[in-house]
């Protein structure tokens, strides 16, 4: 919590900070690195986690403010394991720091995707689950629903309101010459209040800037970037309607930089097509790749795995 | 806040229970459509596209299949310089990198794209023992 605050205080200085640290790690890191992990911040593709490894995973969500509206960053931190070759499970962490506001941990998540497929098609079928146990106050807006999250109204009103909610996604995602075109239908619950079923949709499309690996050891070189866009927003509700002039959507570039053998750092500015939500939206990811952490778990407790 | 950790707990445990593999077998059912099978490498005029190949398989496959495709035993994965395995041909190969068995442990490599999976082929064809009979690429 204290980080948090701190964390809204001086956020300029700290994004300074982690930049620094960011470089400094790529750059003592070794160069060989692993496959491209997808490039988008909302977006999900078909790919699951190796089983038996875990990703950590760091983002932020900043947005830039509108007229009476206050900036804010909203971090959060991503627990990717891959249970099952067909079964990645990932626990969110969820915070959120206001300018001129407060900061607060808006609550946790629980992700299970499953992959009822076994091979690969021309689209590739996912299911999602999720379970949330977050307030109202959240930002984190990796996925944007009903009429999207409530950016104008202070932490004090917004942090005592909890909700409890399930929600479900058709992930549904193909490959084709080297593009990977993804496309997300969410439908969501709160089971705490009477909201109704909310609804929403993620696009995107990416691509590696070079399809052929080089014979050389290299950080910069174009197969290690990954680049897209980005398409989604909000659907309204059964409550409210079905209904898209005004709920947010947001257009977003995406890139990805295969920092090194296990880590990627991931950069979105995110426009917003519609004049509700924030104007603009920043996000900021690096993840990191624990490899086999299954069998160094198991070895820590004296298995031989 | 009990809820959650209660949560997470028995998720970890369910998900330690069902994440065992079983032991690396032989898969019959891992086959490759015939018009998969039969496709050719469009690297094979490239041989030094190899190197490419070699760095992609110190990335993505070193750490199953050990540093000189041998196989690791704890993951029960493939050694890769078996007749067993040389002996399929280059659409074959492509094939199971791009689809992986997923139920058997082996990833789809799917994400890579297309040239980095023939490069990985490519790759492959040199792991050949020294102590195993040569064999013709099938086409």
């Amino acid at each position: 919590m204290h980080f948090y605050l701190q964390m809204s205080c001086n956020w300029k200085k700290t994004a300074l900070q982690a930049s620094s640290i960011l470089w400094l790690v790529a750059m003592l890191t070794p160069t060989a690195c692993r496959a491209q992990e997808s490039p988008y911040f909302v977006t999900y593709d078909h790919h699951l986690e190796e089983p038996g490894n875990l990703e950590i995973e760091t983002y932020t969500t900043s947005g830039i403010p509108r007229a009476g509206q206050n900036a804010y960053v909203a971090p959060y931190l991503e627990l990717e394991y891959g249970v099952l070759g067909r079964w990645t499970a990932e626990l969110y962490l969820e915070g959120q720091g206001t300018i001129a506001d407060s900061a607060v941990f808006t609550g946790w998540r629980l992700e299970n995707r499953f992959r009822p497929l076994k091979r690969e098609h021309l689209i590739n079928p996912v299911f999602y689950l999720e379970y949330e146990s977050t307030s109202e106050a959240s930002r984190i807006q990796k996925e944007i629903v009903g009429g999207g999250p409530d950016v104008i109204s202070p932490n004090s009103e917004l942090q005592p309101i909890k909700n409890h909610e399930l929600e479900a996604k058709l992930i549904l995602s193909s490959t084709v010459r080297d593009w990977n075109i993804a496309g997300n239908f969410i439908a969501e619950k709160n089971v705490s209040r009477g909201e109704g079923f909310e609804f929403g949709y993620a696009f995107g499309v990416a691509r590696p800037l070079a399809t052929l690996a080089s014979g050389a050891s290299c950080r910069l070189c174009r197969e290690n970037f990954l680049v897209g866009v980005e398409l989604y927003g909000g659907l309204g509700s059964t409550v409210d309607g079905f209904r898209v002039h005004d709920t947010p959507h947001y257009i977003a570039p995406v890139v990805s930089w295969q920092l090194s053998e296990n880590g990627s750092l991931r950069f979105s500015p995110a426009v917003a097509l519609t004049s509700e939500g924030s104007p603009v939206l920043l996000r900021f990811g690096y993840s990191y790749e624990v490899r086999d952490f299954r069998s160094k778990i198991a070895r820590l407790f004296g298995g031989k795995r | 806040m009990r809820a959650a950790i209660y949560t997470v707990l028995v998720f970890a445990a369910l998900s330690a229970a069902y994440g065992q593999n079983t032991g690396y077998q032989q898969d019959p059912g891992w086959r490759a459509p015939s018009e998969a099978e039969a496709r050719p490498n469009p690297l094979a005029k490239h041989p030094e596209a190899a190197a490419g190949g070699e760095k992609l398989f110190k990335r993505n496959c070193v750490e199953c299949h050990g540093d000189n495709g041998t196989g690791l035993e704890k993951k029960h994965a493939a050694d890769l310089q078996l007749p067993a395995v040389q002996q399929q041909s280059d659409g074959t190969l492509f094939w199971k990198i791009t689809n992986g068995n997923p139920d058997r442990g082996m990833p789809s490599f799917s994400r890579l794209p297309e040239l980095q999976r023939w490069q990985l082929v490519l790759y492959l064809r040199t792991l050949k023992s020294a102590s195993a009979p040569s064999h013709e690429t099938k086409k």
